[in-house]
């Protein structure tokens, strides 16, 4: 063994590693680590991963009528003039009954409160402000959604992205949490229910989920890693209803689909989702999960010409 | 084996006693009857894949009844060639690929004398030939080169965006100031564009509304983002592909295919990957409707970098 | 020339009498017998050339059924078929004859798939093969010529490859052609003139995809054949190498005669290759265009890496830095030109031009017929494994996403991790190669001291070595057979020699 190269190859190995490890260390980012990135122009953009927002926005809602809040063909008040539902023959929006809010204010308390605050704005018991989201005027699609996928109660409230999760309470809790925090702040959107998924576009729902969403899940809806540690999640398991939600609502780093997407054609998205993306169409064979040229890469070299040299092998001689 | 049955021996003078020409196997009885039996198996496959066909079953049936057959098949013949035949070794003299002196140097007289003995004396007539199937060889290029399409002028840096063109979405829509929720993020043409691949190819634009007090006003752009509305081309300066993802929160672009990633709060600059260039920001105002629309065209050439950009 | 009788009847029978009449055509009974006895030697590393031999032939038939059905048009229609998610939607005339072939036209997408996975391995046993005949040195005199022939049929299956998979005017693919397009743009001075004369105008224009139909079934494919029949013949004429062995020695060939048994196995392999590929044209899909959708200019999907093949292009331009030159009234897009054009116009060369570069360090100008042992050539053994390692570590870059996604590490992470991979790990395996060999040369002494030589001067002053004497213990003795337990019974038919038993049952 040649000691001049071994004795140079551990210091060098050991650097190696350092250096990874350093570089990953500054250019990821770890849970709750501030990134700051210098453009070609010299300015310093602040990315937001650790800032949480703290005030929902004003400009949180869309004035195109059916897109999703109360400006819709059908509206629905009760007895004190409190409008309970809206929406169109496509999509309609219940609010969740407020016989659920005692129910909701309880079960807050005991899951939601030591982060969200005892007012559900963000300002957690010891008073620091903007910690973690202000809850109100996010309309009860928003809370349902994150409670309901399982992401809240958070399993780790420093990392940067919830993930979905088998969910910790019961959808009677969800929805009665989300009507206790909407009392609080009353917002659109409410619950959308997808009416008549199976008679749907799937053709206009195809394309817009090919233009909108394909960027992001992929166009297999398998999900992938986004920025700074972010991701978008696989769509191969979830509810029509969920679907809907995080449309309207824009979880996390999702873009919010409001006026730019009618009733109708959110209909159409769920169908194609619920469809043609839990349900693929493999004729071909085992669809390999959806993961295009990487998987096809792997089996056709480890199976097709690792099969065949294997069978070289058998064939021809040792010698 | 002994070291007599390793040592190759030519198959022109072999004996059919020799053991060079036994088969492999240690008994090949047994192993012709399992070479039957696969080659069998392999027949009733192919059979099967007859069947499959005309009955119109599964595709993926067709792939395996076939491949089934082919593989029986292949292992059978492969197996008889490699156990049941003569196990060799065999060997056979190369012979010298090169000629020999002479035939070189006969080979070199010819050249001499045919070809700079006789060709050589008509010096003119050589040089014309020579100069003629070179000027044929320049000429005959263009047609197969610059007859393939139009030379590039100003389309690579023309869009049709104008002052005043509306935004409209994919369904030909044209955006109003309230339409799209913070957060939110349209994908926008100038209305009246050709709505096939050429024309979206270039004009397709990104519109993302921010919450206003994030907007960070560049000098000259003051008026670029009213309500919060900016709007970007979405033709990656990398290498081409549309940039549609986008994280509301930590407010970038990030483009799909290599994964450059860009400001969209201030003015589109890439903070990662190997995108050099900003993306192109569209300057956009709200008439008196309520209607979004352009102040002028882009400000540089969209898409990826080329030799007359700047 | 031979004279018959109508009437007499050869030595050999009818048959005999119709191939005298082709031998005094062709003649082709003297060359016959030599091809019969021609030997072919037998080890199983020289049959990796053949699984892409055999999968070029795939690629052949598969693509000659696609031909009839696939339509290289751009133009728009109002696709009919089964597929619901597509039905009325205006697509190009390519997309919709792939669907239709996929899904209305029996056993089409058994063969599309086919020739999809042949394509997949076709390259795959290209370089694999190429890795054999580097390793093992079988480019050196007199195969120089065939290594070229062969390096540049890797070059062009892989652009036939991406060819063929962009025709079917899909949205994975069609991203492919954006990027193309962008790639020849950025090519200083021309670049703007060839990606505008190429695709018939700025991006997508109408004419791409009929063009590259011409390129990838008549133009590409007829020159690989060409190709492959000149290396297939100067293998025949030069005869395959052979590794060192009993009995073989660089003016002989050891093996099995062509017919035969080496027909045999080749045949036998024929049927295999294409087996496997039926199995998985069957068992896994591949290439779900119609999941995919039509390719759109507006629209993308994340995760669309390239094929396999093609993987090397898109890890490198994923981690090439934003460098771009362009203060001098024009613009070099260095972060695209280096990495997609200078990169593996580098790499290609090396490869090309190997057996020169490789003589001129050894100085070697002899003919070789005999084979190297990789361990024997730790130089050229490193170098292509760092080679190797490097390309190697381009394939993941290329999946950087995929990765980032699966071990939940941040995507920005994982980029500058394989940043410093791509260079490390060829680094790193370089030495770490070179000392394996030489280990492995000395592996026959292994546990064994080494023996010193003596240097003695004689009287006249010249020098000579003499090997040591062997010191206790070093030296291979034979023991002495120990005497077998009296309670075995032996076999009455075969008798027990030294160190074996026979156990009854």
């Amino acid at each position: 063994m040649n000691r001049r190269i071994a004795r140079a190859l551990v210091p060098a190995a050991v650097l190696g590693v350092a250096t990874i490890g350093a570089l990953s260390v500054f250019m990821g980012s770890g849970a709750g680590a501030s990134t700051t990135s210098t453009t070609s122009a010299g300015t310093v953009a602040q990315s937001k991963a650790a800032e949480v927002i703290s005030v929902p926005n004003a400009a949180y809602q869309t004035t195109r009528p059916n897109a999703g809040t109360a400006n819709s063909n059908m509206q629905i008040f009760n007895k004190s003039g409190k409008l309970v539902a809206y929406g169109d023959k496509n999509v309609t929006y219940t609010a969740p009954p407020s016989s659920l809010i005692p129910l909701g204010q309880a079960v807050y308390m005991q899951n939601c409160a030591s982060c969200h605050g005892v007012e559900a704005n963000g300002v957690a018991s010891n008073g620091t402000p903007g910690g973690y989201p202000n809850l109100r005027g996010l309309g009860p699609a928003t809370i349902d959604f994150w409670v309901e996928s399982g992401r809240m109660p958070a399993a780790d409230p420093r990392s940067v992205q919830a993930q979905r999760h088998p969910p910790r309470l019961s959808h009677t809790e969800a929805v009665a949490i989300a009507a206790w925090v909407n009392s609080l702040d009353p917002a659109t959107p409410y619950i959308p229910h997808v009416n008549a998924v199976s008679t749907a576009a799937v053709t206009d729902g195809f394309s817009l989920f090919a233009l909108n969403c394909a960027a992001c899940h992929t166009i297999t809806g398998g999900g992938d890693a986004l920025a700074n540690g972010t991701n978008a999640p696989s769509l191969r398991n979830i509810p029509a209803t969920q679907v809907a939600e995080a449309i309207r609502t824009g979880p996390g780093n999702m873009p919010r689909f409001t006026g730019n997407l009618s009733d109708a054609e959110l209909r159409n998205i769920v169908a194609y989702v619920t469809g043609y993306i839990q349900h693929p169409s493999n004729p071909g064979g085992l669809g390999l999960g959806g993961l295009g040229p990487v998987a096809e890469g792997f089996i056709g070299l480890a199976l097709g010409v690792g099969l065949l040299a294997l069978i070289a092998f058998w064939i021809g001689d040792r010698t | 084996m002994s070291a007599e049955q390793h040592t190759p021996v030519s198959i022109t003078s072999v004996s059919i006693d020799d053991p060079h020409m036994q088969p492999l196997a240690r008994n090949p009885r047994r192993m012709e009857q399992t070479i039957a039996t696969a080659m069998f198996f392999g027949l009733l496959s192919f059979v099967l894949f007859g069947v499959a066909y005309w009955m119109n079953w599964a595709p993926w049936s067709l792939g395996v009844t076939l491949g089934l057959g082919m593989v029986l098949l292949g292992f059978g013949v492969t197996a008889w060639g490699k156990y049941l035949m003569p196990k060799g070794p065999f060997v056979e003299e190369r012979h010298e690929v090169a000629s020999t002196e002479e035939q070189r140097d006969s080979f070199a007289a010819a050249v001499i004398q045919r070809n700079l003995g006789i060709l050589g004396r008509r010096k003119v007539l050589g040089g014309l030939a020579g100069a003629g199937l070179g000027v044929f060889g320049i000429v005959a290029a263009f047609p197969l080169i610059r007859s393939l399409g139009p030379l590039p002028k100003n389309s690579l840096k023309t869009t049709d965006w104008k002052a005043g063109s509306y935004l409209v979405d994919s369904t030909g829509r044209a955006v109003k100031v309230g339409d799209v929720a913070v957060g939110g993020i349209v994908t926008v043409f100038p209305m009246g564009f050709e709505d096939t691949d050429n024309g979206q190819a270039v004009d397709q634009t990104v519109l993302i509304r921010l919450a206003t007090a994030d907007v960070v006003t560049l000098a000259g752009r003051e008026s670029w983002g009213p309500s919060g509305y900016v709007a970007y081309s979405k033709v990656c300066p990398h290498l081409g592909c549309p940039v549609g993802l986008y994280e509301q929160q930590l407010e970038v672009l990030v483009c799909p295919c290599h994964q450059s990633m860009f400001t969209v709060s201030n003015g589109g600059y890439p903070t990662f990957g190997p995108a050099p260039r900003p993306l192109p920001q569209l300057p956009l105002y709200v008439d008196g409707r309520g209607y979004i629309r352009s102040q002028g065209g882009y400000n540089q050439p969209v898409g990826a970098g080329f030799w007359e950009r700047s | 020339m031979s004279s018959k009788t109508k009437t007499s009847v050869s030595k050999y029978g009818p048959l005999g009498d119709k191939l005298n009449d082709l031998d005094d055509r062709l003649g082709v009974a003297r060359g016959g017998r030599t091809l019969m006895d021609k030997i072919f030697p037998d080890h199983w590393s020289f049959m990796l050339g053949e699984i892409a031999l055999y999968s070029f032939m795939i690629l052949l038939a598969t693509g000659i059924f696609l031909t009839l059905y696939y339509v290289p048009s751009q133009t728009l229609v109002t696709y009919h078929g089964s597929y619901l998610p597509l039905r009325g939607v205006r697509v190009s005339q390519a997309f919709a004859s792939s669907v239709d072939l996929s899904f209305s036209v029996r056993a089409g997408l058994m063969m599309r798939q086919m020739h999809h996975w042949a394509c997949d391995i076709f390259v795959g046993a290209i370089v694999v093969h190429m890795a054999r005949v580097f390793f093992t040195g079988a480019f050196r005199k007199p195969r120089e010529t065939n290594w070229l022939i062969g390096t540049l049929l890797l070059i062009l299956s892989i652009a036939n490859g991406f060819l063929g998979y962009s025709l079917p005017d899909d949205l994975v693919s069609g991203t492919g052609l954006r990027i193309a397009f962008s790639i020849l743009e950025s090519i200083p001075v021309i670049g703007s003139y060839a990606a505008t004369m190429l695709f018939g105008g700025n991006f997508p224009g109408t004419m791409v995809i009929s063009r590259f139909f011409t390129l990838h079934v008549l133009l590409i494919p007829a020159i690989m054949v060409g190709l492959v029949t000149a290396h297939l013949v100067l293998l025949v004429t030069q005869k395959h190498t052979q590794f060192k062995g009993k009995g073989r020695t660089e003016k002989n060939v050891v093996g099995a005669p062509m017919m035969p048994i080496f027909a045999a196995k080749a045949t036998g392999f024929i049927f295999l290759v294409s087996g496997v590929t039926a199995l998985l044209a069957g068992l896994a899909q591949i290439n779900p265009i119609w999941q995919f959708g039509p390719y759109e200019a507006s629209k993308i999907s994340y995760a669309v890496q390239p094929d396999w093949y093609m993987g090397w292009l898109d890890g490198v331009l994923r981690i090439w830095p934003a460098w771009q030159f362009s203060n001098f009234g024009h613009t070099i897009p260095l972060e695209v030109f280096l990495p997609a054009v200078v990169v593996p116009g580098i790499v290609f060369t090396i490869a090309q031009l190997w057996p020169a570069i490789e003589a001129k360090f050894t100085k070697d100008t002899a003919m070789h017929n005999l084979l190297d042992r990789p361990r024997d050539r730790p130089k050229r053994t490193a170098f292509g494994v760092g080679m190797l390692a490097f390309l190697f570590m381009l394939f993941v870059a290329s999946s950087t996403d995929v990765l980032a996604n699966y071990f939940h590490i941040s995507l920005n992470s994982m980029l500058w991790l394989m940043r410093v991979l791509v260079i490390l790990v060829p680094l790193i395996s370089y030495p770490v190669t070179l000392t394996l060999c030489k280990e492995l040369q000395r592996a026959g002494d292994a546990g064994k001291r080494r023996r010193p030589n003596i240097v003695t001067r004689s009287a006249e002053g010249a020098y000579h070595t003499v090997p040591a004497d062997l010191r206790p213990g070093d030296g291979h003795h034979e023991l002495a057979a120990e005497p077998l337990p009296t309670f075995i019974k032996l076999d009455d038919a075969e008798e027990a020699t030294a160190g074996t038993r026979m156990i009854t049952r």
